[in-house]
């Protein structure tokens, strides 16, 4: 008879968990395939590495009349070049005539770009620039000649190219007018590298998919042989008690408003004001040069207000449910998951705002708006984490949530919500890479604001910043949950 | 088919407790600094050992603080044992103090659906038993309203009546035929004997020894946290009160 029942509760959790494994692997392969589309262009190229930036200018090289040369000999470390900026002076006078830019491959001797330009229409300090249509491969490590000639131009209303005459140039060499010299013209060179990654793009979804099936096939595997694994466990869990935690949720909620006239309008709201007291504060107070700085700043409050109250509600999740605890049972880690997922429906909601400020002033929705997604999750996952280690903590010590209190407004000054990450000083900077929300919340502006995708690394490395925090909550909460009873 | 759906085998529960308790982080430093960190360990539960039969009813007795309500929150999953295991086979559902997961500012209906979650009932059968309920809990139309403004017989005839929808294998209950006036407690000491009835195995405590009297067939006779006596109704609820 026993074995009997423990036979149909097999069975039973088999089905469940081969539903729960088809549904996971029809999402993996439908996830990693809109995935490539909505990656665009970003998943197989990024920013070179090798970029080279303009050099700060500190003297003229030479009046460049229409015998005269100035060529700078350089090799670079960019797999697709893209374009060369040079930098003029003028005299501070009207100049007329024709400036030829062009670029020689050294090994060969082939003219590989070139463009001429109008003196008249250069100004102090201003640009030309030279374009490649197509981007130009092969050039990696190549030595390479950008001459800069004039087929025209006479003394007196000649422009010259600028110089650093303090700089140097690894392989480089300046000549003037065909006589070597020290220092570095100032130009800057930029293009795009191929990821690696993104390249075998296939290859890794392949991969996954196949870890993911052995995954699978073991779990399956254990439970046929009526072991229990822990993710069997957790899947069951969550499925046994679905219903009690919808019921959670919409309690929260619905008491979350209960006697206010606008009720959960002000989910709606709140962010909103928020952003408009916090805009005209910074935009009139400190000028901050953001461009869509409303946007900008609301994806930021928006983020971090999620942050705050899901970890916040989580703190006090079990030793604000004492008398529940105290009198019946269920696993613990229903109470600081529900309060998260009661701010996930905030979440959802005050994300109308955001999408109705950005259509209206003017943010473009691309494709890769959809990409924010993801790092809202990471955001959410993220939370769960800080939410569970919290309220472990808050049961043994109740300073835990004075102690949040000022962490949490800490945390706020130190991620980049109404301000530029830009005002921080280089001695500062670590402090944003070390805080995962910073990461967070700079690729959803990316894919908001910019309409374009990080490069596929960034995905794993904030992947694995929520995750790392959701594993170390849910141990310290495991190793403590039973001992909570005895301190509430 | 009697077999054996709950056994207690070997427990033992002890608790540590501080002579006063510390709850800030700045106290158990200063103490701990000090030196002064000192537990009086508290004996709730002394290696008890028994088991119930299904259908069985079992009665536990004692005194105030004989470890009656340890025992129970053991069984139901609330406490770890310190040493020893209990095995209980079916669903329990437990009673020890109705109404524990009401909200006061959801109405009567809000709060059947989140408490019977809470009990571990499933939608389609609270939808399918909602009816039942309310016209058990006779609260008729006040289901609608907020139970902040019920009176605490109202709640405790709502909380009775989703406690006890159910036909749970294992039902656990701690003093809760008090509840309501004459006629409520009439029809509730009639529908737990219906459960008993039923084919569940029910734990019971009360300090009224008639109705353990009544209801059980075998009773547990705690005395500070050890059996006292151990065996049938009649003969440990005699002892008992002849003490």
């Amino acid at each position: 008879m026993i074995s009997l029942q423990k036979n149909s509760k097999v069975t039973e959790s088999l089905q469940i968990v081969q539903r729960l494994a088809a549904i996971l692997f029809l999402g993996y392969a439908a996830l990693i395939v809109l995935f490539y589309f909505l990656a665009g262009e970003q998943l197989h190229l990024r920013e070179s590495r090798g970029n080279m930036e303009l050099p700060a200018a500190d003297s003229g090289t030479v009046e460049l009349v229409f015998d005269s040369a100035v060529e700078q000999i350089f090799t670079m470390e960019i797999q697709r070049l893209e374009q060369i900026d040079v930098q003029w002076g003028t005299y501070y006078r009207p100049n007329a005539g024709t400036v030829l830019l062009e670029l020689v491959d050294l090994r060969s001797g082939n003219e590989l770009l070139s463009a001429a330009f109008d003196a008249a229409a250069i100004t102090e300090g201003g640009l030309t620039t030279l374009t490649a249509e197509k981007p130009i491969e092969g050039l990696h490590k190549v030595p390479l000649l950008l001459r800069i000639t004039s087929p025209d131009c006479q003394p007196g209303s000649a422009v010259s190219p600028l110089m650093n005459t303090q700089g140097e140039l690894e392989g480089g060499a300046l000549m003037l007018n065909g006589e070597p010299s020290t220092g570095v013209l100032c130009f800057a060179v930029r293009g795009t590298d191929y990821i690696w990654t993104g390249l075998h793009y296939w290859e890794f979804a392949a991969a996954g998919a196949f870890l993911l099936l052995a995954g699978l096939g073991i779990v399956s595997l254990r439970l046929r042989q009526g072991k229990r694994s822990y993710v069997v466990n957790a899947v069951i869990a969550v499925q046994k008690y679905r219903f009690l935690i919808r019921q959670l949720i919409s309690r929260d909620f619905k008491t979350k408003y209960k006697r206010s006239v606008l009720g959960m309008f002000w989910s709606f709201l709140n962010p909103l004001l928020t952003m408009i007291v916090q805009y005209f504060v910074f935009s009139t107070i400190f000028k901050t040069g953001i461009p869509n700085y409303p946007a900008y700043l609301l994806i930021g409050i928006v983020t971090f207000n999620f942050f705050t109250e899901a970890s916040g509600m989580a703190l006090s999740s079990i030793v604000g449910n004492a008398g529940l605890i105290t009198k019946v049972y269920m696993p613990k880690y229903i109470y600081p998951l529900t309060r998260v997922m009661s701010s996930v429906v905030n979440l959802g909601i005050s994300l109308i705002p955001l999408v109705i400020v950005s259509l209206v002033t003017g943010v473009q929705f691309k494709k890769s708006a959809v990409l924010s997604l993801f790092f809202l999750c990471c955001v959410i996952i993220f939370s769960l984490g800080v939410g569970l280690l919290l309220s472990a903590a808050m049961v043994f010590f109740r300073d835990t949530q004075f102690l949040w209190g000022v962490l949490s407004m800490i945390w706020m000054y130190i991620t980049p919500i109404f301000y530029p990450e830009s005002i921080l000083s280089e001695n500062f900077r670590f402090i944003l890479r070390v805080n995962p929300l910073y990461h967070f919340l700079k690729n959803t502006r990316l894919c908001i604001l910019d309409g374009i995708s990080p490069e596929p690394a960034v995905y794993v490395q904030c992947a694995l910043m929520a995750l790392g925090a959701l594993v170390v909550g849910a141990l310290v909460f495991r190793k403590s949950q039973d001992r909570f009873v005895l301190y509430l | 088919m009697s077999r054996t759906v709950i056994e207690v085998s070997d427990v033992s529960m002890r608790f540590r407790m501080n002579s006063d308790k510390i709850m800030s982080l700045k106290e158990f430093v200063t103490t701990a600094v000090r030196g002064k960190l000192q537990y009086q360990e508290f004996t709730a539960l002394d290696h008890v050992s028994f088991e119930v039969k299904k259908g069985e009813t079992l009665g536990l007795i004692g005194r105030n603080g004989a470890g009656k309500s340890t025992m129970l929150k053991i069984i139901s999953g609330i406490l770890k044992p310190t040493e020893g295991s209990v095995v209980c086979r079916g669903n329990v559902v437990p009673m020890l103090e109705l109404g524990s997961g009401f909200d006061f500012d959801l109405t009567g209906r809000e709060n059947i659906f989140l408490n019977g979650a809470i009990l571990g009932y499933n939608e389609k059968f609270l939808n399918a038993k909602y009816d039942e309920i309310v016209e058990f809990s006779e609260l008729g139309q006040f289901i609608e309203a907020p139970i902040r403004n019920y009176s605490s017989g109202m709640l405790a005839r709502l909380a009775f009546s989703v406690a006890t929808v159910v036909n749970p294998e294992i039902l656990i209950v701690d003093e809760i035929l008090s509840v309501g006036d004459a006629q409520f407690q009439e029809k509730s000491r009639r529908r737990m004997l219906e459960l008993m009835g039923g084919g569940t195995t029910v734990l019971f405590v009360s300090h009224s020894i008639d109705q353990i009297r009544e209801m059980c067939s075998r009773v547990v006779w705690l005395e500070r946290g050890e059996i006292k006596m151990y065996g049938e109704a009649a003969e440990v609820c005699e002892a008992y009160e002849h003490q």
